[in-house]
């Protein structure tokens, strides 16, 4: 055992220099890795972020790319899956050896990835994901720029009294996600004098809500905060119709599509308020509306469903800040992105990006403050209430 | 073969680290070689004593989950009675504890289960894996269900005053899936010649012949079970503190079909039949990936299983070794396609 | 307890069970006759669902058409499965024709994967979306058909089994395969018609809930591990027994989701089986032989 332990030093020793001389080499293009889903309960989300990844990636290399070089996005499927996309992140570092990586959708997924980040050094932008957690475990390589579904609702705090609430009620998918945004919101709520009644989880592969809402139907509430990606909501809404549930619902996270909502469960949507990070409705609104013109025009040209724009605007807001970084570190390596991350102004679809420090003194990681939307489904059109 | 052939076959896959610089083909052989080790505990059930355990994933997901709980520690309410606290204790002892309470599940499973037989029995052990799949998926208080189970510590191996290390390293990992992979050969090689693993391949012959000579056939079984559950728990240990987290999708009955086809294509009821047709189907997708996607990637899996079923029922390696015996004793003759079902 | 919420999941149970009766049934009739586990069932009932989206929604076709279109190609692809692969097969032993299915099922399955991708496809269907609302209890349209259909088919199968020259035959293979040969029935065909019998069941299981959820590939998982739960409730190879199981199990479900816990909602059918074969190992209404 012991020889051996010797010998494998010897090996790694070998292993590492042979490594280090084939990383030596010089690419002719920046790649970046994109860990999303692609297959599985997530795929139509995963699929438009990667979507306006692409569009990102490719108006950046129209304009001469970064650095003199083209980004070359390397897109690898983590199947809605945590593990999965752990595995992910080993390949991207390990063999394609991104310096920077965009992912990973859900907030279970991105916090699988978190060990690689620190184990390889490596930074990645966090586009979607909105567990309060993924910013307070002291991992200096995320920066994020989703909101934290504890900011989500301090914004819906605000306008709180618009919808007179007395108490309510949570179904939430049963993840990071969910779990997180449940107690955030229930947290904001009774912070505001409502009642939180039922807290109701389903499975991310659940198709038949029917128990829960039942359950929910028996209750005494008047609002249902729903957390969940838009296939399942689709589901959920036109079961909350079928079981003449009535109830003032509001969806938070925004993975909800609302136009794909109203085209897939029609009525049953009416009414359904929706918290949203882009509203697309109202791009002369946004805070640079060319950006948002420009970008729903690339998105149509492309031929893309235009209810995935208030989901894919993340991957194209990513890529960009991603490419800007790289652009101030000088140099497509992991430490110079990371410390370059911290000093960037960019101009979202969003809104203005730049980071702050979160979590615990020393090895904080960064937060942009995005803004939150609220649509509501007026007679089958969405309405931006705020 | 010859003699030599197994000690040639270590010296070389011991030499890999010296001269394999990419990484990521490192680390794929070493999630390969745990994969072949629970395919090797799978081919006891399945190749020597004939019953077609389709819930083999839950052993293998049992020892994982057995084994980072272990390290992890977890605080749980039972019943709303009283509270369990466990501290975390070294990764080890959860490689221990992996290996038993895998093994103790398989002799409940198995005593459970072995009551019956043919399509029964294996409806009974996917509804077992099933079963555990969806408790690790709901008791979030001690699994934290699907928000998986990450930061588990890799394992750290030594011996009190010879000092300790921490496998950190991709190296390191793969030979210590290397040594428990011979370990494991080592064990079943003896256990099939030993006068039980006699008795186990009587049964699979011929059931009640063997009842009615005076063998214990459901004791047989049990046993079989059991040490194939803690070979099982023991990779997924191994997996665990590998991959360095784990969620309830390591219990997808997708896992258990894997470790089949491995075992099927190798030729089930050999000794080398999980290692090639493990080292074929863990290394055949980073070959193909380049060329095809995943899903034309299982389409090819499914119809190559299809094909051995058809064309090679004993698997590569009885084939293999047909062809090579004949050669041997003929040299002259042409080599036919490989004798096949000539022993089916 | 709320009696109006127990009603509630009453009502959800009733209109469950009728298609998980119909998952049932095809694959028991499949083991029972021909002596095979099939894994491609889920798959089938997945292909049922991808038809009628192909048929009613790609092709534009009626709703209703479309469903026999949907039940006519599971047919079509069940005796495609049975020729090619089991015909050849027959009297292997029933490990090796499992492991035919499982390697079928594979197949399918990615195949689904690649010609329609992984994005979750939904049916419109032509019901009103507002519910029929009777006392505390509230019912979509589009479910109420679904479980009128299911029973129709549910009937039409006994009928067929019970009451035609086929059935008769099928009865005949089923109790003595090799007495029945002699009796001049046709084996081969009698193989193929059972098998494109259970696989149309299981399409039209798929084409009727494809609508009320949405159409993925993997959806046929969960649907294969329910019939395996159902089946092995009601005895395999025992139709009775399946179309009482498909109704327990979604009530297990269902009373399991709305009281104990909704994460457990599937564990309910595992659970079940593993209790079942505790204390009757060859199901609540079996009369077959323990070892299978």
């Amino acid at each position: 055992m012991m020889s051996r332990g010797l010998v494998k030093k010897i090996g790694v020793a070998g292993a590492l220099a042979l490594a280090l001389g084939a990383g030596a080499a010089a690419a002719d293009d920046i790649a970046i890795g994109v860990n999303m889903p692609l297959t599985g309960a997530f795929a139509a989300s995963g699929t438009f972020v990667a979507d306006g990844a692409r569009i990102a990636a490719d108006e950046i290399n129209a304009r001469g790319g970064v650095l003199g070089k083209k980004l070359r996005l390397v897109i690898e499927d983590n199947k809605s899956n945590p593990t999965e996309a752990a595995a992910v992140a080993e390949k991207l570092i390990v063999r394609d050896k991104v310096p920077v990586m965009l992912g990973a959708w859900g907030s279970s997924l991105t916090l699988a990835v978190m060990p690689k980040l620190m184990q390889y050094k490596v930074p990645m932008l966090v586009e979607t994901s909105s567990s309060s957690k993924i910013t307070l475990q002291g991992n200096p390589y995320v920066f994020r720029i989703s909101a934290p579904s504890s900011l989500e609702a301090e914004n819906l705090a605000k306008v709180l009294d618009k919808f007179n609430i007395k108490k309510a009620d949570f179904l939430v998918i049963n993840n990071d996600w969910g779990r997180g945004s449940a107690t955030d919101f229930s947290a904001m709520l009774k912070k505001h004098g409502v009642e939180v009644g039922l807290v109701e989880i389903m499975d991310q592969s659940a198709q038949d809500m029917s128990a829960q809402l039942s359950k929910i139907k028996a209750s005494d509430s008047d609002t249902l905060f729903i957390t969940a990606a838009v296939e399942q909501l689709t589901l959920v809404l036109k079961q909350v119709e079928a079981l003449g549930l009535k109830r003032q619902i509001i969806t938070t996270g925004g993975s909800q599509n609302p136009d794909q909502l109203i085209a897939q469960a029609g009525k049953a949507t009416e009414g359904t308020m929706h918290m949203v990070f882009f509203a697309p409705w109202q791009p002369e609104k946004s805070a640079y509306p060319a950006k948002s013109e420009a970008f729903i025009a690339a998105w149509s040209k492309k031929g893309f469903d235009a209810a995935g724009l208030t989901e894919s605007y993340r991957g194209y807001d990513g890529i960009n800040v991603i490419a800007a970084a790289i652009e101030k570190a000088g140099v497509a390596e992991p430490e110079a992105i990371r410390k370059a991350l911290w000093e960037i102004k960019a101009e979202g679809l969003n809104g203005p990006i730049a980071f702050q420090k979160a979590g615990p003194e020393g090895r904080e990681s960064g937060q942009s403050v995005p803004a939150t939307y609220i649509g509501k489904v007026v007679n089958g059109k969405v309405e931006v209430l705020q | 073969m010859t003699r030599l052939t197994p000690i040639i076959v270590l010296l070389f896959f011991a030499s890999v680290p010296w001269w394999l610089t990419d990484q990521y083909l490192l680390h794929t052989l070493i999630t390969t070689g745990i994969f072949i080790l629970a395919a090797m505990s799978l081919n006891l059930l399945l190749g020597y004593t004939g019953q077609l355990s389709l819930g083999h994933v839950a052993f293998f997901g049992i020892g994982a989950y057995t084994s980072a709980l272990t390290a992890l520690g977890f605080d749980v309410e039972l019943f709303g009675l009283f509270r369990v606290v466990h501290e975390p204790w070294p990764p080890v002892l959860g490689l221990l504890f992996g290996t038993l309470v895998a093994a103790l599940c398989g002799f409940v499973i198995g005593k459970l289960s072995f009551r019956v037989r043919g399509a029964y029995f294996v409806i009974v052990t996917i509804s077992f894996a099933e079963v555990t799949r969806l408790v690790s998926l709901n008791w979030v208080e001690l699994t934290q269900g699907p928000l998986a189970l990450p930061g588990i510590p890799p394992l750290t191996i030594g011996f009190p005053g010879l000092g300790y290390m921490t496998l950190w390293e991709k190296t390191e990992n793969y030979y210590v899936v290397l040594a428990f992979i011979v370990l494991a050969y080592i064990l079943i090689k003896r256990l099939v010649n030993s006068r039980f693993g006699r008795a186990m391949i009587a049964l699979k012959g011929n059931e009640s012949l063997a009842t009615s000579v005076g063998i214990d056939v459901t004791r047989y079984l049990v046993i079989a079970a059991i040490v194939s559950a803690g070979m099982a728990g023991c990779a997924g240990a191994l997996y665990a503190h590998y991959i360095q987290i784990i969620d309830p999708m390591i219990f997808m009955f997708l896992n258990t079909v894997t470790m089949v086809i491995m075992v099927i294509t190798g030729g089930k009821g050999t000794l080398a039949g999980p290692l090639v047709g493990g080292l074929i189907f863990g290394l055949a997708p980073v070959v193909l990936r380049s060329y095809v996607g995943p899903e034309i990637q299982w389409i090819l899996y499914g119809l190559l299983m299809i094909v051995v079923v058809f064309v090679l029922p004993q698997g590569i390696v009885p084939a293999i070794e047909q062809w090579f015996n004949r050669t041997k004793a003929e040299p002259l003759r042409e080599p036919s396609v490989a004798g096949k079902g000539e022993r089916a | 307890m709320n009696v109006d919420q127990l009603l509630q999941h009453l009502a959800n149970t009733l209109i469950m069970g009728g298609t998980y009766a119909l998952l049932g049934i095809g694959l028991t009739l499949i083991f029972g006759i021909m002596r095979v586990v099939n894994f491609t069932h889920g798959e089938l009932y997945a292909f049922g669902a991808y038809g009628l989206y192909f048929v009613s929604v790609v092709l534009g076709m009626n709703f209703y058409v479309s469903i026999l279109f949907a039940i006519a190609g599971g047919m079509v692809l069940g005796a495609l499965i049975e020729l090619v692969l089991l015909r050849p097969k027959r009297g292997a032993d029933i490990d090796t024709t499992m492991l035919l299915m499982i390697g079928a099922w594979i197949v399918l399955q990615n195949t689904e994967h690649l010609a329609w991708g992984s994005i979750a496809k939904s049916i419109p269907s032509p019901f009103p979306t507002e519910p029929l609302v009777i006392g505390p209890i509230s019912l979509s349209w589009l479910r109420i058909f679904v479980f009128g259909v299911a029973i129709l088919l549910i009937i039409a199968t006994y009928f067929l089994i019970n009451r035609t020259r086929l059935g008769n035959a099928m009865r005949a293979t089923f109790q003595d395969t090799d007495t029945a040969a002699l009796m001049g029935v046709n084996i081969r065909a009698i193989y193929t018609m059972t098998f494109a019998l259970g696989s149309g069941l299981a399409a039209a299981a798929g084409a009727l809930l494809g609508p009320v959820f949405v159409v993925t590939p993997t959806m046929g998982d969960l649907a294969s591990l329910k019939a395996f739960a159902i089946v092995i409730l009601g005895g395999l190879g025992n139709i009775t027994g399946a179309t009482i199981g498909g109704f327990i199990l979604a009530f297990v479900e269902e009373i399991g989701a709305g009281y104990i816990s909704s994460g457990y909602r599937d564990a309910m059918g595992f659970l079940i089986i593993i209790v079942v074969l505790l204390f009757r190992p060859t199901g609540i209404f079996a009369r077959v032989e323990r070892i299978g």
